[in-house]
């Protein structure tokens, strides 16, 4: 018994201590948006406009709830899938006439619809059956990009160390690009104001 | 000479009725909107200040991108991202959240301290009137459907019955810069000067009235300058400084026959100094504490060509005759900080005006000298004269003084004490030859009342202290 518990957190050692080096090696990014008018702030991303490397893809979800897109706002990565959800008890249909327009046609309650996104960019979603919704896929380069949180603020984790363009998109405002350098292990903040 | 009492009494009232529209233009549906408080626009409401007339003018649109600084919850009708589906998508466009609607309520009371004074002779000696301390209610309507398309409207309930006094649409933005060229079209005022109509602190609206055909007895609804009528009109403002209006209307044409009455007017208007005409890139009022006041010279004129039909004086049945006017006038308005002097006139050409249907001129003059004391209390004076010079009988010129102060006892309720003293020299004349009263003015509480005396000769000159009126309205 003793010995089992030995090895176990011998074991347990071994892999902190190999996971460690790891998360080292990349930093984060943080800090906050501020918005004029503040109305537009939920409609904000903020990104890093070119990272090396490749990026498996991955499979997020946009559900329709209650005639509304949830998350208001989501960050993929170029290539990845977006599977929409439908938990209404009404039909909906999602298109995007943005960048690389596509249209998923009509679904009902419990049905899903798959897209996967290759071209960069921010895409609005629509729905025909109910012109009010509104939500947005915002498609970036690299994995490195963030919706910001209803205070503005926003975090960008695991990004390798080096010297990167942080940009922000906004669905009606705008703010000029930042340059910001990455250091494993560290926190970099920045922070932008919009406007028109 | 004898006049009889029911005929001064009823042309004192229908002056009353007819002597000016109803004031619009405070809307608290725009205080809602913008959750902003009326003080953003109006001095006294419904008296715009410089911000308060930019946003008039840009048919109810802030600076800037109108909808940046709405507040109110809005329902999206068709997304922004539909203009690239467009024709297969309804443009975009929103609706309030809630009806954006506003009510109020005005009216009038006159005290008369000469029993002998034209309206208490007429009246039995009264020595006050409450009949109209709730003359009007009012539902307003304002609302934006885009960043371009604005809507407008007012009902008044009176009496009288329910009149829909405004009912517009305004297309911004049409073509070339913004503000350049918008197109109003509904119900509203035509755009005579480059302020807004309800540009008095003592009266209502800027700009006297004068009923010719009313005054004459030809027409019960007779045509004056300034009123709601059907109508299209082309405005805009040029580079922040210059301001037009050009627009048919249909002007007075409620003779059951219906002919077309194929009005039609021009404006333009120049403004030096203080505020941008369009609002656009203003730093604000040099003393914060005195939004309305501004350095500033603004000049304007107007042509206005007008028919109005009424019935063929003693022929029966009825039949229509048509008065065909042009008017041509200007304005011009100056401002020191919070003193202004507003003053301005116009000249008004009748081929058939007169009882017996012959031709006349016509001219008005204007002059309101102000002065801002507190942001709640504006004492003014107000000047007004109407000249007729019909052919073939003397010319005769009544003036009108109102001496008065503004109040606001709450930023949506105000109060208007003034003081109403008129002076003829003159009267107009019946198909008799008989002498009949005055009409026009600029507001229902501060209208041109002076009827002849027993031994008024048709050329008698003298003055009276007409009333002191209380104008009491709230909105909210």
């Amino acid at each position: 018994m003793i010995r089992r518990l030995i090895a176990r957190t011998v074991v347990a050692s071994l892999c902190a201590a190999a996971a460690a080096p790891a998360l080292a090696q990349t930093g984060t990014i943080t800090g906050k948006v501020e918005a004029t008018p503040p109305k537009y702030l939920a409609e904000t991303v903020v990104y890093v406009k070119q990272a090396p490397g490749t990026f498996a893809p991955k499979t997020a979800a946009v559900d329709q709830k209650s005639l509304t897109f949830v998350p208001h706002v989501l960050v993929v990565t170029k290539g990845d899938t977006v599977k929409f959800l439908n938990h209404d008890n009404v039909a909906h249909n999602v298109y995007s006439p943005d960048v690389d327009a596509f249209n998923l046609g009509t679904f009902k309650q419990n049905e899903e619809r798959t897209h996967a996104f290759t071209k960069e960019g921010p895409y609005s979603l629509l729905c025909s059956i109910h012109p009010e919704m509104l939500g947005y896929v915002f498609v970036n380069q690299n994995p490195y990009a963030a919706a910001v949180d209803a205070k503005g603020t926003f975090t960008i984790k695991d990004v390798p160390p080096g010297t990167y363009k942080l940009e922000v998109w906004n669905s009606h405002l705008k703010a000029p690009e930042k340059t910001v350098t990455v250091a494993a292990g560290q926190t970099v903040t920045e922070s932008f104001a919009l406007k028109r | 000479m004898k006049l009889p009492i029911r005929f001064v009494l009823q042309l004192s009232l229908l002056a009353a009725v007819l002597s000016a529209p109803t004031p619009a233009g405070a809307i608290p549906a725009f205080a809602r909107k913008y959750e902003t408080s009326c003080l953003t626009c109006h001095v006294v409401y419904p008296r715009l200040n410089p911000f308060g007339e930019a946003f008039r003018r840009n048919g109810y649109r802030f600076p800037g991108v109108d909808s940046d600084a709405v507040k109110q919850a809005t329902i999206v009708m068709s997304q922004e991202a539909n203009k690239k589906t467009f024709p297969n998508s309804v443009w975009p466009s929103w609706i309030p959240a809630s009806v954006p609607i506003a009510i109020g309520f005005n009216g009038q009371a006159f005290g008369y301290p000469d029993k002998n004074a034209s309206v208490p002779r007429a009246n039995n000696g009264a020595q006050f009137v409450l009949d109209d301390l709730v003359a009007e209610g009012h539902i307003w309507a304002g609302a934006a459907v885009d960043d371009t398309i604005t809507l407008w409207g007012e009902l008044t309930f009176s009496s009288s019955g329910v009149d829909v006094e405004h009912a517009q649409v305004l297309l911004n933005d049409l073509l070339g810069p913004k503000h350049l060229v918008n197109v109003v079209v509904g119900r509203g005022f035509p755009t005579l000067t480059s302020f807004g109509p309800h540009s008095s602190f003592l009266g209502d609206i800027r700009m006297t009235n004068v009923p010719v055909t009313g005054i004459y007895g030809l027409s019960t609804d007779p045509f004056t300058l300034v009123d709601n009528y059907n109508g299209a009109e082309v405005t805009g403002v040029v580079r922040g400084r210059v301001d037009y209006s050009a627009g048919v209307s249909t002007g007075k044409n409620t003779f059951a026959t219906k002919f077309n009455s194929e009005n039609w007017y021009a404006h333009a208007g120049f403004k030096l100094g203080g505020m941008r005409l369009d609002g656009e890139g203003s730093p604000g009022p040099a003393n914060a504490m005195k939004p309305w006041a501004e350095t500033a010279v603004t000049v304007d004129g107007f042509v206005y060509h007008s028919r109005e039909y009424f019935p063929t004086p003693g022929v029966t049945p009825a039949s229509p005759t048509g008065n065909s006017s042009l008017s041509a006038g200007g304005a011009i308005r100056g401002q020191l900080g919070s003193l202004e002097l507003d003053l301005g006139g116009y000249d008004q050409k009748h081929d058939r005006a007169t009882a017996t249907l012959g031709s006349l001129h016509s001219d008005v003059e204007f002059a309101e000298l102000s002065y801002v004391l507190f942001p709640w209390m504006v004492p003014a004076v107000r000047v007004e004269r109407i000249g007729l010079r019909p052919s073939g009988a003397p010319d005769v010129y009544d003036v009108h003084i109102m001496p008065g102060i503004a109040f606001l006892l709450r930023a949506n309720i105000k109060a208007v004490l003034v003081g109403n003293i008129e002076t003829t020299h003159g009267f107009a004349l019946d198909a008799t030859g008989a002498p009949i009263p005055w009409m026009g003015g600029n507001a229902d509480w501060g209208n041109f009342v002076m009827a002849p005396r027993a031994t008024s000769a048709p050329t008698s000159s003298f003055g009276e202290f007409e009333s002191i009126a209380l104008f009491i309205a709230w909105a909210i």
